[in-house]
């Protein structure tokens, strides 16, 4: 509790400009870097800090860019498939293919139209 | 797998009958589904936080599906993995056991997330000169207390704001990995902080 007073007090509207220190929750964090791999075994204590910030901004990013294909589709609710066709076009988030491939494909959505296009080009 | 993945809210998977699970550690009525549920819940960030964050941009009159808000908590967890693991191998290289915040900021730089850096390095370096500084409540005891108070404050914080131990074998090994930066902050900051900024020069 006594951390909650200050450490909020001072951080809130400060570091993240937002209501509360931290928007995502460290010890949640640190338990998915572990179960990223078993030579993961210590953490310092600032990594989930630096987590925080970085899935809020990867979370902007790749929620911008879907809804950039949500606009394009002139709907307003983004949907998995705009996520996904997000994913497909950006480079950086090639790590992602498989898993919104996955997510897609349990019978719903089409493969993205950019890599048929690209293919059969 | 996915058919299972439940994010973050109580599921309606069928075996998750309280007395037919085999074994159930907490009684609490969120852990009663079953403990695959659980892990999976574990794998993901929470999803309103999740969702709080992504509403910030898109315009208010957007609207976001389930399944998209889904697709995206799995993303960052598999963000998180990536380049969690691209951190943990550059310490194995470097035979370091503990990955701390540059390696991260260098996973993510490698990885091809320069963008993200440079509000990375501002944020932890915000976070380091916080960490020497909020720790006492009354700032005019702060100069006083705070090389008293920095050490206990460290294992006081990450004690709190952390319930699960990162390390069951050495804690203080991990707390004291850390480094405080106790010295002042200078009063032009890089961030407008109202309230800190007047704080900090009362202090100057």
């Amino acid at each position: 509790m006594r951390q909650a007073g200050t450490y909020s007090g001072i951080l809130s509207g400060g570091i993240s400009g937002k209501t509360g220190p931290h928007l995502l929750p460290l010890a949640r964090i640190k338990k998915i870097m572990k179960k990223s791999g078993e030579d993961v075994k210590m953490i310092s204590g600032e990594s989930p800090i630096v987590f925080s910030k970085a899935c809020e901004l990867f979370i902007k990013e790749l929620t911008q860019r879907s809804w950039m294909v949500t606009m394009q589709g002139k709907r307003r609710t983004l949907n998995k498939e705009d996520v996904a066709s997000a994913v497909m076009a950006t480079d950086l988030f090639d790590f992602l293919v498989n898993l919104v491939s996955e997510s897609g494909n349990s019978g719903e959505a089409p493969p993205p139209l950019e890599l048929d296009t690209f293919a059969s080009s | 797998m996915e058919d299972e993945i439940k994010h973050g809210n109580v599921t309606h998977v069928p075996n998750k009958g309280s007395p037919e699970s085999p074994h159930v550690a907490c009684s609490d009525s969120n852990h009663n589904n079953n403990n695959s549920n659980n892990k999976e819940q574990d794998r993901f960030l929470p999803i309103a936080n999740v969702s709080r964050i992504l509403k910030k941009v898109i315009p208010s009159n957007g609207k976001i599906s389930k399944d998209a808000k889904e697709t995206i908590q799995e993303c960052v967890s598999e963000f998180i993995s990536f380049v969690t693991g691209e951190a943990s191998d550059k310490c194995q290289r470097e035979k370091r056991k503990t990955i701390n915040g540059d390696d991260i900021i260098w996973a993510i730089t490698t990885l091809g997330f320069e963008e993200y850096v440079g509000p990375l390095k501002l944020y932890l370096s915000k976070y380091r000169e916080m960490e020497g500084e909020k720790l006492i409540f009354p700032k005019q005891q702060r100069s006083d207390q705070r090389r008293q108070h920095s050490e206990y404050e460290q294992n006081i914080v990450f004690n709190n704001n952390n319930n699960i131990n990162i390390n069951t074998n050495s804690n203080n090994d991990v707390y004291s990995s850390i480094n405080v930066y106790p010295s002042f902050v200078p009063s032009d900051q890089p961030f407008s902080l109202p309230f800190s900024s007047n704080s900090f020069q009362k202090q100057l």
